[in-house]
């Protein structure tokens, strides 16, 4: 995501390889009960794409062109930073977030800011996301969350572990000198009940 | 949005319980209305059918 591709018109990031790898991991993980919630949707090309395969599909974006495009494809879309304005419950929540690592002086002063830029380390959303999405989880539930080398996964990893959570790397792929991954993330069940394992 | 999704909705602030107030609707999508946080005492639009849950102080 070296380049990436915005549509001019609607301050909306296009899907590229990123919102591909993540949406193919989700196909893959959906369960057709299940209530799914995908936060920072952009254009809304990976919710759509689980429109008939999940008991519901709500999106959420910051960015109001992103809401609207969302729901141009069909998709139930609540305009929200994250999942602030959420409830839940939901078994399966997505997020390809901001992960550039990015320096003050490299911000864009726009709506594209929102997609790309993750703060100085690439993590200020991600952590954002990781301290609220327990709230909105089911016990069981599964997250599927889209981060590159650049963002640091072993530090990503060890966010969410000192949450609660267990990670796993479910989907991989080189594109232009950084690593897509898809890191798949569930409660650590052992800890839940107390150290019964 | 559908009436279905009010209960899996909150206040972004508070996360209170949100009345819903519908405007105009078409068939079973709310298209224009307000969610009301009693508890704050905010107003969240609706609006082309998408309820803006960001908080009011952070709306451009």
């Amino acid at each position: 995501m070296n380049h990436p591709a915005f549509s001019r018109d609607d301050q909306v990031y296009a899907p590229a390889e990123d919102t591909f790898l993540l949406r193919d991991a989700a196909l893959r993980e959906v369960r057709p009960d299940d209530r799914v919630l995908e936060v920072g949707c952009g254009s809304g090309a990976v919710a759509e794409a689980l429109l008939e395969r999940a008991a519901s599909v709500t999106a959420t974006d910051i960015n109001p062109h992103a809401v609207r495009s969302a729901r141009a494809h069909g998709v139930e879309t609540v305009r929200s930073d994250l999942a602030s304005g959420l409830r839940g419950p939901f078994d399966l929540v997505l997020f390809n977030p901001p992960y550039l690592p990015t320096a003050p002086e490299e911000r864009l002063d726009d709506w594209l800011e929102y997609a790309l830029d993750g703060g100085p380390s690439g993590r200020d959303t991600i952590e954002r996301f990781a301290a609220d999405v327990g709230r909105v989880l089911t016990p069981y539930g599964r997250i599927l969350l889209l981060v590159s080398s650049l963002t640091g996964p072993a530090a990503v990893r060890d966010l969410f572990a000192a949450l609660g959570y267990v990670v796993f790397v479910v989907a991989e792929e080189r594109v232009e000198g950084e690593d897509l991954i898809v890191l798949r993330i569930s409660r650590d069940l052992c800890r839940i009940s107390a150290g019964t394992c | 949005m559908k009436r279905s999704l009010l209960p899996i909705l909150c206040c972004p602030v508070c996360k209170g319980d949100l009345e819903l107030r519908v405007d105009a609707e078409d068939g079973d999508e709310i298209l224009e209305g307000t969610l009301w946080c009693g508890a704050c005492a905010v107003a969240y639009p609706i609006r082309d059918g998408i309820p803006d849950l960001l908080p009011r102080d952070e709306q451009e």
